[in-house]
């Protein structure tokens, strides 16, 4: 656990001053965005405390350019949602215990989840569902929200916490299964230039995929680029590929 | 059109500010300093970037901290009058607010802070030609509407409408109807639409501001709920003196503008005075 944790500090590290810079708003988004899909609209947002209304516009921008240059890199060293899914996984009860077929099916989840908050932003005109408390003590502030939001709201929080904390029992359950940003990503990491990859000399032995948080392999969906793996193969069979080198 | 960022002395000399003689005695309370105190303000979210700047500035003067929440004045009030929630300081919108929880004894006193103002908005230039309120009715005329938004967003414009008596055409003229002010606003910014009603402390917003345009709309179609605002001392004040001491710097030159600055008319004005009148702004 210790070399998997710090094995490769320097994402750690980027995990780590990512967390100080972003943190912030990715708790405003989940407890006090009385949108019903946080992090977009915030250029119009009348919670005045949120970071994201600096944030927001070179967020999408450099996650957009991030997916299609290096995959889900964003997931596996920038996303702070990423990093707390990883914590709560450390001790995960079903480490490798969900086989391939489940987890491919139960992977369609956040693409209906991303389908859901498209529709939402897009066509619903991405509806207030609490009150917005514009300026605030955190805590104060998020007791607020919770006591005059709309119930949807409530469900919606209520669904993307127990997502978060199911990590417990299954390792990254909420990035791997229910993550609309994840599953936005995933779409556009089919196009990554630079990624890593399986090569010719694998055997499936599967070592990687035992060590992956994502319990995945390379080049396979659900990888998030964090390299972690990298060294566990004794075959050299992991690789860093340039796809415009290798074209 | 009103420029945006007025200075304070011309603040000052525009507004007639009346009360020079209460504000000279408020005065020498904000050279004490009060170190470590921390004071708890709950206000109206519509306030909250005029309390912002304010705050900031008492706290550099009397070196106390103040832990300021704004949000939606019904809800704030809601958890004041029936739930566990205290604060030290509130700004309510709607009078009746403020009387409550005076006469459940949980605010002690409150004075008329600011009042609100009610404009027709169009994009900067004008480009359909928008003369009155009435023209919100014209066919070809295209209008955003959020009737869905937190009062008094919503519910008032549509009464401003309703009163002018083109509602119904309005509502018909409608490229969007939503349930957030400032999103539909974002409409008329980029042209598709050509007028909504709105705050006037809408065009303030730093992301509006330069970008609207207004028209007056006539005092007799504005509804009288949702105008002033009061600001009270609470209960639950544990430094009486530095609760009040707040309150006069809110009430002073110094703390009206930022809420002449944020599109309100302050109390402290001749017009401001006129309002207080005109809706009975009284602690009694
Ligand atoms: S800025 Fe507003 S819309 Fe954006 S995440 Fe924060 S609270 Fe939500
Ligand atoms: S899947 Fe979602 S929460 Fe997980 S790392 Fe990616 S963006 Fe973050
Ligand atoms: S397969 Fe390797 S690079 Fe991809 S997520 Fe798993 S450990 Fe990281």
């Amino acid at each position: 656990m210790y070399k998997q944790w710090f094995g490769n500090w320097k994402r750690r590290l980027v995990q780590l001053v990512s967390l100080g810079i972003i943190g912030e708003w990715s708790f405003y988004g989940i407890f006090r965005c009385p949108f019903a899909v946080p992090y977009i609209g915030c250029g119009n947002c009348p919670v005045i405390q949120c970071p994201g209304r600096n944030l927001w516009m070179w967020g999408w921008i450099l996650m957009g350019l991030s997916a299609v240059l290096f995959g889900r890199v964003f997931c596996g060293w920038i996303c702070p949602g990423g990093l707390v899914s990883e914590i709560l996984s450390m001790g995960a009860f079903f480490k490798n215990k969900i086989n391939r077929i489940a987890s491919n099916l139960f992977s369609v989840g956040k693409y209906i989840v991303l389908a859901l908050s498209l529709y939402l932003f897009f066509v619903a005109n991405n509806p207030r569902w609490a009150i917005p408390i514009r300026t605030g003590e955190f805590f104060k502030s998020v007791g607020l929200t919770f006591e005059h939001a709309d119930p949807i709201w409530i469900y919606k929080t209520m669904a993307i916490l127990i997502a978060l904390g199911l990590s417990i029992f299954i390792p990254m359950f909420w990035c791997r299964f229910f993550c609309p940003t994840g599953g936005a990503l995933e779409l556009l990491s089919r196009f990554s230039l630079f990624r890593f990859i399986t090569n010719e000399k694998c055997t499936s032995c599967d070592r990687c995929l035992k060590m992956c948080a994502m319990e995945t392999r390379p080049s396979e969906s659900n990888c998030v680029q964090c390299g972690d793996c990298l060294d566990t193969c004794k075959l050299d069979a992991v690789e860093w590929r340039s796809r415009i080198r290798s074209t | 059109m009103e420029k945006n960022g007025l200075s304070r002395r011309r603040f000052l000399k525009t507004g007639g500010l009346a009360l020079g003689a209460g504000l000279a005695a408020a005065s020498p309370g904000f050279s004490q300093t009060y170190a470590q105190e921390s004071l708890q303000v709950w206000s109206c979210g519509g306030l909250a970037e005029a309390f912002q700047p304010a705050n900031h500035e008492f706290e550099k003067l009397t070196k106390a901290s103040i832990a300021y929440t704004g949000a939606f004045a019904g809800a704030l009030g809601k958890s004041l009058l029936t739930g566990s929630a205290r604060t030290e300081v509130f700004g309510p919108r709607v009078l009746e607010l403020a009387k409550k929880l005076k006469a459940q004894g949980k605010m002690l006193w409150f004075k008329p802070l600011c009042f609100t103002q009610y404009v027709v908005a169009t994009p900067k230039g004008n480009p359909a030609g928008i003369e009155s309120i009435k023209d919100m009715g014209k066919s070809g005329v295209k209008t955003i509407l959020a009737p869905e938004a937190s009062p008094p967003g919503g519910k008032a414009s549509m009464i401003i409408l309703k009163k002018a008596g083109v509602e119904d055409k309005a509502r018909a003229n409608a490229v969007f109807v939503g349930d957030c002010v400032q999103t539909a606003v974002t409409d008329l910014v980029t042209g598709k639409a050509d007028a909504a009603v709105i705050e006037k402390r809408i065009i303030h917003l730093p992301q509006f501001r330069g970008k609207l345009d207004t028209l007056p709309i006539p005092e007799a179609f504005i509804p009288p709920a949702p105008v002033p605002f009061t600001i009270g001392v609470m209960k639950w004040a544990k430094n009486r003196a530095l609760a009040e001491a707040f309150v006069d710097f809110i009430l002073s030159d110094k703390g009206q503008v930022w809420f002449h600055r944020a599109g309100f008319i302050p109390a402290q004005t001749e017009e401001g005075q006129r309002l207080t009148r005109k809706y009975g702004v009284m602690d009694v």
